[in-house]
């Protein structure tokens, strides 16, 4: 087993291990802005260390430049979605995205302090 | 079976909470999950694209990761207004 192939290993490895502790949070959280916290590292995290698994193990080839621009797309995507179910999810809960679900809510909206 | 194929295994049962949330969660807890898995399938198709040294594999992931930002956001907005 040479240098690269160990290198790759321990990468891939940690990858698998933040996509499980990510699982599993997303499991065990309660409401969905919890579980969205869980989302972050398997999308954004896990497909970088996969992507330098691949770069150890081949190389720049064409290969690891279609990996990169795969896992590209789902390093911007993540923050994009993470943001449109968050706000989803409060447009669900309270009808407005701008409104507080409780009175002295931290964001300073007119409507709670009234 | 090389260090690829056993990590796209372990990702596969890594999942499988994820799973469980998509069927007994309410629904956006499902969404979460969901979106949550749809990253972790582009990283099974890359790495049994390397496992298995099929570099014509490699497109499948680029298309999947594009067509999942689209389909995600699709989703969001459809849950937001209509169901």
């Amino acid at each position: 087993m040479s240098g690269r192939e160990v290198v790759a290993d321990c990468l891939l490895g940690l990858a698998v291990a933040v996509v499980l502790a990510s699982s599993v949070g997303i499991l065990v959280m309660r409401d969905v802005y919890q579980k969205l916290h869980y989302v972050t590292p398997a999308a954004l995290v896990a497909p970088i260390v996969v992507g330098l698994a691949i770069l150890a193990q081949s190389g720049l080839t064409a290969n690891t430049a279609e990996t990169a621009l795969a896992l590209v797309f789902i390093v911007i995507a993540g923050p994009f979605l993470s943001h449109a179910t968050i706000r989803a999810a409060r447009i669900r809960e309270t009808g407005d995205w701008r409104r507080g679900r409780a009175t002295g809510s931290r964001d300073g909206s007119p409507g709670d302090r009234a | 079976m090389n260090g690829f194929v056993i990590a796209t295994i372990a990702m596969l049962i890594a999942a499988v909470p994820c799973g469980i949330v998509v069927c007994r969660g309410e629904i956006m807890a499902s969404v979460v999950a969901y979106e949550a898995i749809s990253s972790i399938a582009v990283m099974v198709l890359v790495l049994l694209s390397e496992g298995f040294r099929r570099p014509g594999e490699f497109e499948l992931p680029v298309l999947l990761a594009v067509l999942l930002f689209g389909s995600g956001l699709v989703f969001v907005r459809f849950l937001e207004r209509w169901l």
